[in-house]
Protein backbone atom coordinates (compact mmCIF):
# COMPACT_ATOMS: atom_id res chain seq x y z
CA UNK A 1 0.00 0.00 0.00
CA UNK A 2 1.46 3.07 -1.06
CA UNK A 3 2.16 6.05 1.60
CA UNK A 4 2.23 9.65 -0.91
CA UNK A 5 3.12 11.35 2.33
CA UNK A 6 6.72 8.76 2.44
CA UNK A 7 7.40 9.43 -0.76
CA UNK A 8 10.89 10.44 -0.06
CA UNK A 9 12.28 9.54 -3.80
CA UNK A 10 10.15 12.49 -4.95
CA UNK A 11 11.24 14.70 -2.48
CA UNK A 12 14.64 13.80 -2.94
CA UNK A 13 14.20 15.17 -6.56
CA UNK A 14 14.39 18.70 -4.78
CA UNK A 15 17.25 17.68 -2.94
CA UNK A 16 20.82 18.42 -3.99
CA UNK A 17 22.43 15.70 -1.58
CA UNK A 18 23.95 14.05 -4.55
CA UNK A 19 23.67 10.37 -2.79
CA UNK A 20 20.21 10.68 -2.41
CA UNK A 21 18.72 12.31 -5.73
CA UNK A 22 16.01 10.18 -7.23
CA UNK A 23 17.14 6.95 -9.61
CA UNK A 24 18.43 8.21 -12.53
CA UNK A 25 15.26 6.03 -14.86
CA UNK A 26 17.29 3.77 -17.77
CA UNK A 27 15.08 4.52 -20.72
CA UNK A 28 13.32 1.36 -21.80
CA UNK A 29 13.44 2.18 -25.55
CA UNK A 30 15.56 1.11 -28.29
CA UNK A 31 16.43 -2.64 -28.73
CA UNK A 32 16.61 -4.75 -25.74
CA UNK A 33 20.03 -7.12 -24.67
CA UNK A 34 19.68 -10.77 -25.04
CA UNK A 35 19.74 -10.96 -21.62
CA UNK A 36 16.46 -8.92 -21.28
CA UNK A 37 15.82 -11.39 -24.45
CA UNK A 38 16.17 -14.27 -21.94
CA UNK A 39 14.77 -13.02 -18.56
CA UNK A 40 11.59 -12.42 -20.92
CA UNK A 41 11.67 -15.40 -22.41
CA UNK A 42 12.36 -18.00 -19.24
CA UNK A 43 9.68 -15.87 -17.66
CA UNK A 44 6.95 -16.52 -20.41
CA UNK A 45 7.75 -20.30 -20.21
CA UNK A 46 7.48 -20.89 -16.68
CA UNK A 47 3.76 -18.45 -17.03
CA UNK A 48 3.24 -21.08 -19.98
CA UNK A 49 3.94 -24.47 -17.46
CA UNK A 50 2.32 -23.00 -14.82
CA UNK A 51 5.20 -22.92 -12.67
CA UNK A 52 4.51 -18.50 -11.71
CA UNK A 53 1.48 -16.80 -12.88
CA UNK A 54 2.12 -13.39 -14.24
CA UNK A 55 0.13 -11.98 -11.55
CA UNK A 56 2.56 -13.25 -8.75
CA UNK A 57 4.95 -11.30 -10.65
CA UNK A 58 2.82 -8.13 -10.69
CA UNK A 59 2.54 -8.36 -7.35
CA UNK A 60 6.16 -8.98 -6.21
CA UNK A 61 7.00 -5.73 -8.57
CA UNK A 62 4.09 -4.03 -6.64
CA UNK A 63 5.37 -4.54 -3.25
CA UNK A 64 8.85 -3.87 -3.87
CA UNK A 65 7.83 -0.21 -5.48
CA UNK A 66 5.22 0.66 -3.39
CA UNK A 67 5.57 -1.22 -0.02
CA UNK A 68 9.02 -2.20 1.05
CA UNK A 69 11.21 1.48 0.34
CA UNK A 70 9.22 3.05 3.05
CA UNK A 71 9.24 0.61 6.22
CA UNK A 72 13.04 1.47 6.89
CA UNK A 73 12.28 5.52 7.59
CA UNK A 74 9.24 4.82 9.47
CA UNK A 75 11.20 2.29 11.41
CA UNK A 76 14.21 4.25 12.34
CA UNK A 77 12.06 7.50 13.01
CA UNK A 78 10.78 4.84 15.64
CA UNK A 79 13.54 4.61 17.24
CA UNK A 80 14.65 8.26 17.27
CA UNK A 81 11.48 9.02 18.60
CA UNK A 82 11.15 6.50 21.35
CA UNK A 83 14.25 5.35 22.96
CA UNK A 84 12.46 2.28 24.95
CA UNK A 85 11.18 1.53 20.66
CA UNK A 86 15.15 1.70 20.02
CA UNK A 87 16.38 -0.45 22.90
CA UNK A 88 14.38 -3.37 21.62
CA UNK A 89 15.16 -2.77 18.10
CA UNK A 90 18.91 -3.35 18.90
CA UNK A 91 18.07 -6.01 20.78
CA UNK A 92 15.73 -8.15 18.06
CA UNK A 93 15.57 -6.11 15.03
CA UNK A 94 12.67 -8.48 13.59
CA UNK A 95 10.78 -8.23 16.67
CA UNK A 96 10.49 -4.87 17.12
CA UNK A 97 9.71 -4.54 13.20
CA UNK A 98 6.46 -6.82 13.84
CA UNK A 99 5.88 -4.31 16.96
CA UNK A 100 4.99 -1.97 14.38
CA UNK A 101 3.40 -3.67 11.72
CA UNK A 102 6.35 -4.19 9.58
CA UNK A 103 6.18 -7.92 9.09
CA UNK A 104 9.72 -8.64 7.88
CA UNK A 105 8.92 -12.61 6.48
CA UNK A 106 12.16 -13.73 5.13
CA UNK A 107 14.28 -10.91 7.08
CA UNK A 108 16.68 -11.39 9.74
CA UNK A 109 17.10 -8.18 11.06
CA UNK A 110 20.36 -6.39 12.86
CA UNK A 111 20.16 -3.11 13.59
CA UNK A 112 23.40 -1.04 14.45
CA UNK A 113 23.58 2.17 15.86
CA UNK A 114 26.07 5.16 15.29
CA UNK A 115 27.10 6.96 17.97
CA UNK A 116 29.43 10.10 19.00
CA UNK A 117 32.04 7.19 18.71
CA UNK A 118 30.83 4.61 16.03
CA UNK A 119 29.89 4.93 12.17
CA UNK A 120 28.57 1.98 11.01
CA UNK A 121 28.31 0.92 6.78
CA UNK A 122 26.95 -2.23 5.68
CA UNK A 123 28.18 -4.22 2.45
CA UNK A 124 27.57 -7.67 1.26
CA UNK A 125 30.84 -8.36 -0.33
CA UNK A 126 29.77 -11.72 -1.88
CA UNK A 127 26.80 -10.88 -3.91
CA UNK A 128 24.19 -7.95 -2.74
CA UNK A 129 22.66 -9.03 0.21
CA UNK A 130 20.62 -6.21 1.13
CA UNK A 131 17.78 -5.58 4.10
CA UNK A 132 15.18 -5.37 0.53
CA UNK A 133 12.09 -5.97 3.01
CA UNK A 134 12.60 -3.22 4.97
CA UNK A 135 14.43 -0.43 1.91
CA UNK A 136 13.46 -1.94 -1.29
CA UNK A 137 16.05 -2.98 -3.68
CA UNK A 138 19.27 -2.00 -3.16
CA UNK A 139 21.03 0.97 -4.99
CA UNK A 140 23.22 0.24 -8.43
CA UNK A 141 26.27 1.68 -5.96
CA UNK A 142 25.69 -1.15 -3.39
CA UNK A 143 25.58 -4.12 -5.77
CA UNK A 144 28.99 -2.41 -7.73
CA UNK A 145 32.07 -4.59 -7.81
CA UNK A 146 34.04 -1.43 -6.74
CA UNK A 147 31.48 -1.02 -3.74
CA UNK A 148 32.13 -4.62 -2.31
CA UNK A 149 35.64 -5.02 -3.04
CA UNK A 150 36.84 -1.70 -1.34
CA UNK A 151 34.17 -0.86 1.37
CA UNK A 152 36.03 -3.39 3.57
CA UNK A 153 39.51 -2.46 2.73
CA UNK A 154 39.13 1.17 3.09
CA UNK A 155 36.14 2.47 4.13
CA UNK A 156 36.69 6.01 5.37
CA UNK A 157 38.01 6.17 1.64
CA UNK A 158 35.11 4.64 0.21
CA UNK A 159 32.68 7.37 2.47
CA UNK A 160 34.84 10.30 1.31
CA UNK A 161 33.49 9.11 -2.25
CA UNK A 162 29.76 9.63 -0.39
CA UNK A 163 30.57 12.70 0.64
CA UNK A 164 31.03 11.73 4.13
CA UNK A 165 34.04 12.30 6.28
CA UNK A 166 34.84 10.46 9.74
CA UNK A 167 37.44 12.13 11.73
CA UNK A 168 39.72 9.88 13.12
CA UNK A 169 38.54 9.14 17.08
CA UNK A 170 34.83 7.86 15.46
CA UNK A 171 35.44 4.63 14.90
CA UNK A 172 34.45 3.18 11.64
CA UNK A 173 32.32 -0.95 11.52
CA UNK A 174 31.72 -2.70 8.80
CA UNK A 175 29.37 -5.16 8.63
CA UNK A 176 29.70 -7.27 5.47
CA UNK A 177 26.32 -9.07 5.13
CA UNK A 178 27.36 -12.89 4.27
CA UNK A 179 25.22 -15.08 5.85
CA UNK A 180 21.55 -15.12 7.25
CA UNK A 181 21.65 -11.95 8.87
CA UNK A 182 20.30 -8.11 7.40
CA UNK A 183 21.50 -5.21 8.53
CA UNK A 184 20.08 -1.62 9.19
CA UNK A 185 22.15 1.76 10.79
CA UNK A 186 20.18 4.12 13.17
CA UNK A 187 22.28 7.05 12.48
CA UNK A 188 22.46 9.60 14.97
CA UNK A 189 19.48 11.94 15.10
CA UNK A 190 20.61 15.74 14.89
CA UNK A 191 19.91 17.99 17.67
CA UNK A 192 17.91 19.92 15.24
CA UNK A 193 15.48 17.75 15.16
CA UNK A 194 14.47 17.47 18.53
CA UNK A 195 10.47 18.36 18.88
CA UNK A 196 9.82 17.00 15.52
CA UNK A 197 7.05 14.60 14.65
CA UNK A 198 7.66 10.92 12.99
CA UNK A 199 7.11 11.88 9.79
CA UNK A 200 9.29 14.60 9.65
CA UNK A 201 11.83 12.62 11.29
CA UNK A 202 11.29 9.80 8.17
CA UNK A 203 12.14 12.33 5.57
CA UNK A 204 15.76 12.51 6.75
CA UNK A 205 16.12 9.35 7.19
CA UNK A 206 17.15 8.95 3.40
CA UNK A 207 17.84 4.96 2.33
CA UNK A 208 21.82 6.02 2.06
CA UNK A 209 21.73 6.97 5.42
CA UNK A 210 20.36 3.47 6.67
CA UNK A 211 23.18 2.04 4.93
CA UNK A 212 25.70 4.28 6.34
CA UNK A 213 27.38 5.61 3.66
CA UNK A 214 26.15 9.21 4.63
CA UNK A 215 24.65 10.55 7.89
CA UNK A 216 21.30 12.80 8.11
CA UNK A 217 20.95 16.73 6.72
CA UNK A 218 18.61 18.93 8.26
CA UNK A 219 17.89 21.16 5.56
CA UNK A 220 19.13 24.67 5.99
CA UNK A 221 15.61 26.71 6.75
CA UNK A 222 15.11 29.10 3.92
CA UNK B 1 55.49 -14.49 -9.26
CA UNK B 2 52.60 -15.49 -6.91
CA UNK B 3 50.35 -18.31 -7.23
CA UNK B 4 46.68 -17.01 -8.34
CA UNK B 5 44.56 -17.28 -5.27
CA UNK B 6 43.48 -21.30 -4.10
CA UNK B 7 39.53 -21.89 -5.19
CA UNK B 8 38.68 -18.34 -5.00
CA UNK B 9 35.34 -17.43 -6.67
CA UNK B 10 34.70 -14.05 -9.18
CA UNK B 11 32.04 -12.98 -6.89
CA UNK B 12 34.88 -13.29 -4.18
CA UNK B 13 35.47 -9.64 -4.27
CA UNK B 14 36.25 -8.14 -0.88
CA UNK B 15 39.55 -6.22 -0.60
CA UNK B 16 40.23 -6.43 -4.50
CA UNK B 17 42.10 -3.75 -6.37
CA UNK B 18 38.67 -1.71 -7.51
CA UNK B 19 38.44 1.72 -8.91
CA UNK B 20 35.77 4.81 -7.80
CA UNK B 21 32.48 4.03 -6.86
CA UNK B 22 29.57 5.52 -9.27
CA UNK B 23 28.07 6.86 -6.63
CA UNK B 24 24.59 7.66 -8.20
CA UNK B 25 22.10 5.40 -8.48
CA UNK B 26 20.69 4.56 -11.57
CA UNK B 27 17.32 2.36 -10.36
CA UNK B 28 16.30 -0.30 -12.29
CA UNK B 29 15.05 -0.84 -16.07
CA UNK B 30 11.43 -2.48 -16.30
CA UNK B 31 12.92 -5.55 -17.37
CA UNK B 32 15.26 -5.69 -14.38
CA UNK B 33 12.07 -5.26 -11.79
CA UNK B 34 10.37 -7.97 -13.52
CA UNK B 35 13.85 -10.43 -13.51
CA UNK B 36 13.55 -9.83 -9.82
CA UNK B 37 10.11 -10.18 -9.36
CA UNK B 38 10.18 -13.14 -10.88
CA UNK B 39 13.44 -14.64 -9.01
CA UNK B 40 11.75 -13.88 -5.74
CA UNK B 41 8.22 -15.11 -6.80
CA UNK B 42 10.48 -18.48 -7.44
CA UNK B 43 12.32 -18.70 -4.47
CA UNK B 44 8.87 -17.69 -2.33
CA UNK B 45 7.39 -20.91 -4.18
CA UNK B 46 10.83 -22.85 -3.14
CA UNK B 47 11.05 -23.94 -6.48
CA UNK B 48 14.38 -21.82 -6.44
CA UNK B 49 16.64 -21.18 -3.86
CA UNK B 50 18.80 -18.38 -3.24
CA UNK B 51 22.14 -19.96 -1.94
CA UNK B 52 21.51 -22.00 -5.61
CA UNK B 53 21.18 -18.95 -7.49
CA UNK B 54 24.08 -17.60 -5.76
CA UNK B 55 25.91 -20.85 -6.18
CA UNK B 56 25.02 -20.92 -10.57
CA UNK B 57 26.28 -17.19 -10.95
CA UNK B 58 29.63 -17.51 -8.62
CA UNK B 59 30.29 -20.92 -11.30
CA UNK B 60 30.25 -18.16 -14.31
CA UNK B 61 34.06 -17.59 -13.86
CA UNK B 62 35.54 -15.42 -16.19
CA UNK B 63 32.26 -14.79 -17.64
CA UNK B 64 31.40 -13.35 -14.36
CA UNK B 65 33.14 -10.05 -14.53
CA UNK B 66 32.12 -8.90 -18.13
CA UNK B 67 28.46 -9.24 -17.08
CA UNK B 68 26.45 -6.44 -15.18
CA UNK B 69 24.39 -7.09 -11.98
CA UNK B 70 21.13 -8.65 -13.57
CA UNK B 71 23.10 -10.15 -16.68
CA UNK B 72 24.81 -12.64 -13.87
CA UNK B 73 21.51 -13.16 -12.48
CA UNK B 74 19.59 -13.81 -15.66
CA UNK B 75 21.95 -16.50 -16.44
CA UNK B 76 22.27 -18.00 -13.06
CA UNK B 77 18.40 -18.35 -13.28
CA UNK B 78 18.97 -19.67 -16.56
CA UNK B 79 21.39 -22.52 -15.12
CA UNK B 80 18.85 -23.50 -12.50
CA UNK B 81 16.09 -24.02 -14.59
CA UNK B 82 17.73 -26.10 -17.13
CA UNK B 83 19.40 -28.29 -13.77
CA UNK B 84 15.78 -28.38 -12.98
CA UNK B 85 14.76 -29.77 -15.92
CA UNK B 86 12.42 -26.53 -15.30
CA UNK B 87 12.78 -25.74 -19.44
CA UNK B 88 15.21 -27.15 -21.81
CA UNK B 89 17.37 -25.64 -24.31
CA UNK B 90 15.41 -25.99 -27.26
CA UNK B 91 12.55 -24.35 -25.64
CA UNK B 92 14.09 -21.38 -24.24
CA UNK B 93 16.18 -20.78 -27.77
CA UNK B 94 12.64 -20.66 -29.64
CA UNK B 95 10.83 -18.78 -27.24
CA UNK B 96 13.86 -16.16 -27.17
CA UNK B 97 13.63 -16.36 -30.79
CA UNK B 98 9.49 -15.44 -30.74
CA UNK B 99 10.12 -12.77 -27.57
CA UNK B 100 13.45 -11.47 -30.46
CA UNK B 101 11.07 -11.27 -33.64
CA UNK B 102 8.41 -9.27 -31.08
CA UNK B 103 11.06 -6.31 -30.44
CA UNK B 104 11.68 -6.75 -34.66
CA UNK B 105 15.28 -6.95 -33.50
CA UNK B 106 17.74 -8.28 -35.91
CA UNK B 107 19.35 -11.67 -34.26
CA UNK B 108 23.05 -11.10 -33.36
CA UNK B 109 22.69 -7.22 -32.96
CA UNK B 110 21.58 -5.04 -30.80
CA UNK B 111 23.11 -6.92 -27.50
CA UNK B 112 24.73 -4.14 -25.79
CA UNK B 113 22.04 -1.53 -27.27
CA UNK B 114 20.58 -1.30 -24.08
CA UNK B 115 23.03 -2.14 -20.96
CA UNK B 116 20.79 -0.93 -18.55
CA UNK B 117 22.48 -0.33 -14.68
CA UNK B 118 25.92 -0.01 -15.11
CA UNK B 119 28.37 -2.82 -13.41
CA UNK C 1 -1.70 -2.78 13.63
CA UNK C 2 -5.33 -4.32 14.08
CA UNK C 3 -6.04 -5.76 17.28
CA UNK C 4 -5.90 -9.12 15.82
CA UNK C 5 -2.62 -8.61 14.66
CA UNK C 6 -1.09 -7.52 18.08
CA UNK C 7 -2.58 -10.51 19.36
CA UNK C 8 -0.93 -12.42 17.09
CA UNK C 9 2.49 -10.83 17.89
CA UNK C 10 2.07 -11.07 21.31
CA UNK C 11 1.26 -14.94 21.16
CA UNK C 12 4.35 -15.82 18.66
CA UNK C 13 6.78 -12.89 18.32
CA UNK C 14 9.07 -13.42 15.73
CA UNK C 15 12.49 -12.84 16.76
CA UNK C 16 15.79 -12.31 14.03
CA UNK C 17 17.80 -14.83 16.20
CA UNK C 18 16.90 -18.89 16.20
CA UNK C 19 18.11 -21.22 19.00
CA UNK C 20 21.49 -22.77 19.28
CA UNK C 21 21.87 -25.14 21.37
CA UNK C 22 24.81 -26.71 21.40
CA UNK C 23 27.05 -23.97 20.43
CA UNK C 24 30.72 -24.43 20.82
CA UNK C 25 31.62 -20.40 21.12
CA UNK C 26 30.51 -17.99 23.59
CA UNK C 27 30.51 -14.69 23.38
CA UNK C 28 33.93 -13.15 24.14
CA UNK C 29 36.16 -16.11 22.80
CA UNK C 30 38.89 -15.75 20.58
CA UNK C 31 38.61 -17.42 17.37
CA UNK C 32 40.62 -17.87 14.61
CA UNK C 33 38.86 -18.62 10.75
CA UNK C 34 40.35 -21.70 9.21
CA UNK C 35 43.05 -21.37 7.02
CA UNK C 36 41.21 -23.37 4.31
CA UNK C 37 40.50 -22.89 0.47
CA UNK C 38 37.88 -25.27 -0.32
CA UNK C 39 36.07 -25.27 -3.83
CA UNK C 40 32.23 -24.62 -4.04
CA UNK C 41 29.59 -22.18 -2.58
CA UNK C 42 31.12 -20.82 1.13
CA UNK C 43 29.87 -17.93 2.20
CA UNK C 44 33.30 -17.54 4.60
CA UNK C 45 35.26 -14.49 2.47
CA UNK C 46 38.74 -15.41 0.98
CA UNK C 47 39.75 -12.28 2.76
CA UNK C 48 38.61 -13.33 6.57
CA UNK C 49 40.33 -17.02 6.03
CA UNK C 50 43.13 -17.53 8.51
CA UNK C 51 42.80 -14.14 10.53
CA UNK C 52 41.78 -13.93 14.21
CA UNK C 53 38.51 -12.10 15.62
CA UNK C 54 36.52 -12.36 18.82
CA UNK C 55 32.73 -13.30 18.82
CA UNK C 56 30.54 -10.81 18.80
CA UNK C 57 27.11 -12.72 19.18
CA UNK C 58 25.75 -15.96 18.47
CA UNK C 59 23.08 -16.20 15.97
CA UNK C 60 21.39 -19.36 16.27
CA UNK C 61 21.20 -22.47 14.01
CA UNK C 62 20.94 -22.55 10.02
CA UNK C 63 20.68 -24.76 7.40
CA UNK C 64 24.34 -25.04 5.89
CA UNK C 65 24.27 -22.52 2.69
CA UNK C 66 27.39 -24.74 1.56
CA UNK C 67 24.94 -27.74 1.00
CA UNK C 68 21.55 -25.55 0.01
CA UNK C 69 23.72 -24.22 -3.09
CA UNK C 70 23.75 -27.49 -4.06
CA UNK C 71 20.06 -28.77 -3.99
CA UNK C 72 20.44 -30.57 -0.30
CA UNK C 73 18.70 -29.49 2.72
CA UNK C 74 21.49 -28.56 4.90
CA UNK C 75 20.47 -29.79 7.49
CA UNK C 76 21.53 -30.59 10.51
CA UNK C 77 21.44 -26.34 10.78
CA UNK C 78 25.08 -25.29 11.95
CA UNK C 79 25.41 -22.42 14.24
CA UNK C 80 25.96 -19.02 13.31
CA UNK C 81 28.23 -16.62 14.76
CA UNK C 82 28.81 -13.13 14.25
CA UNK C 83 32.87 -12.45 14.17
CA UNK C 84 34.57 -9.04 14.98
CA UNK C 85 37.65 -8.68 13.84
CA UNK C 86 40.04 -5.28 13.72
CA UNK C 87 40.71 -4.14 10.45
CA UNK C 88 44.41 -3.80 10.85
CA UNK C 89 44.56 -7.81 11.93
CA UNK C 90 42.62 -8.22 8.63
CA UNK C 91 44.67 -5.83 5.83
CA UNK C 92 48.29 -5.62 6.46
CA UNK C 93 47.92 -1.83 4.92
CA UNK C 94 45.25 -1.29 6.78
CA UNK C 95 45.38 2.66 6.56
CA UNK C 96 42.66 3.91 9.29
CA UNK C 97 42.83 3.96 12.99
CA UNK C 98 43.12 1.24 15.38
CA UNK C 99 39.91 1.47 16.51
CA UNK C 100 38.20 0.26 12.91
CA UNK C 101 36.24 -2.88 12.92
CA UNK C 102 34.59 -5.13 10.66
CA UNK C 103 32.15 -7.98 11.37
CA UNK C 104 30.62 -10.73 9.59
CA UNK C 105 28.48 -13.93 9.87
CA UNK C 106 30.55 -17.57 10.32
CA UNK C 107 29.42 -20.77 10.52
CA UNK C 108 31.07 -22.72 13.41
CA UNK C 109 32.87 -25.17 11.51
CA UNK C 110 34.78 -22.29 10.13
CA UNK C 111 35.78 -21.35 13.40
CA UNK C 112 39.28 -22.74 15.15
CA UNK C 113 39.51 -21.87 18.98
CA UNK C 114 42.01 -19.19 18.94
CA UNK C 115 43.44 -20.27 22.11
CA UNK C 116 44.40 -23.85 21.21
CA UNK C 117 42.20 -25.43 23.80
CA UNK C 118 38.91 -27.20 22.57
CA UNK C 119 36.00 -25.77 24.02
CA UNK C 120 33.33 -28.35 25.25
CA UNK C 121 29.50 -27.75 24.24
CA UNK C 122 29.14 -27.81 27.92
CA UNK C 123 30.95 -25.05 30.44
CA UNK C 124 32.54 -26.75 33.30
CA UNK C 125 34.03 -23.63 34.81
CA UNK C 126 32.11 -20.03 35.63
CA UNK C 127 33.15 -17.11 34.09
Amino acid sequence: MSDTAFDYYARKKHDHDHDDHAPVAGQDSGPPSQYEIMSRAMQELLEAKGVVTADEIRRRIEIFEEDFPYRGSRVIARAWADPAFKARLLKDGKAACAEMGVELEATRLIAVENTPDVHNVIVCTLCSCYPRELLGMPPTWYKSDNYRARVVREPRAVLKEFGTVLPDHVALRVHDSNADMRYVVIPMRPRETKGWSEEQLAEILTRDTLVGVTVPRVPAKP
Amino acid sequence: MSDPPLNKGPHDLGGAAAGPIDTTDHGMLFWEKQANALRNALSLKKIVRVDELRRAAEDLGDQYYKLAYFERTTMALRTLLLEKGLITESELAAKMAEVRARFDVVPGAGASARKGAPR
Amino acid sequence: MTKARRARARRKPPSTYTPAPGHRFRVGDRVMIKRAFPPGHRRTPYYIRGKMGVIERICGAFPNPEELAYGFDGEPAKVLYRVRFQQRHVWPDYEGPARDLIEMEIFEHWLVPASGRMPTAKLTQTG
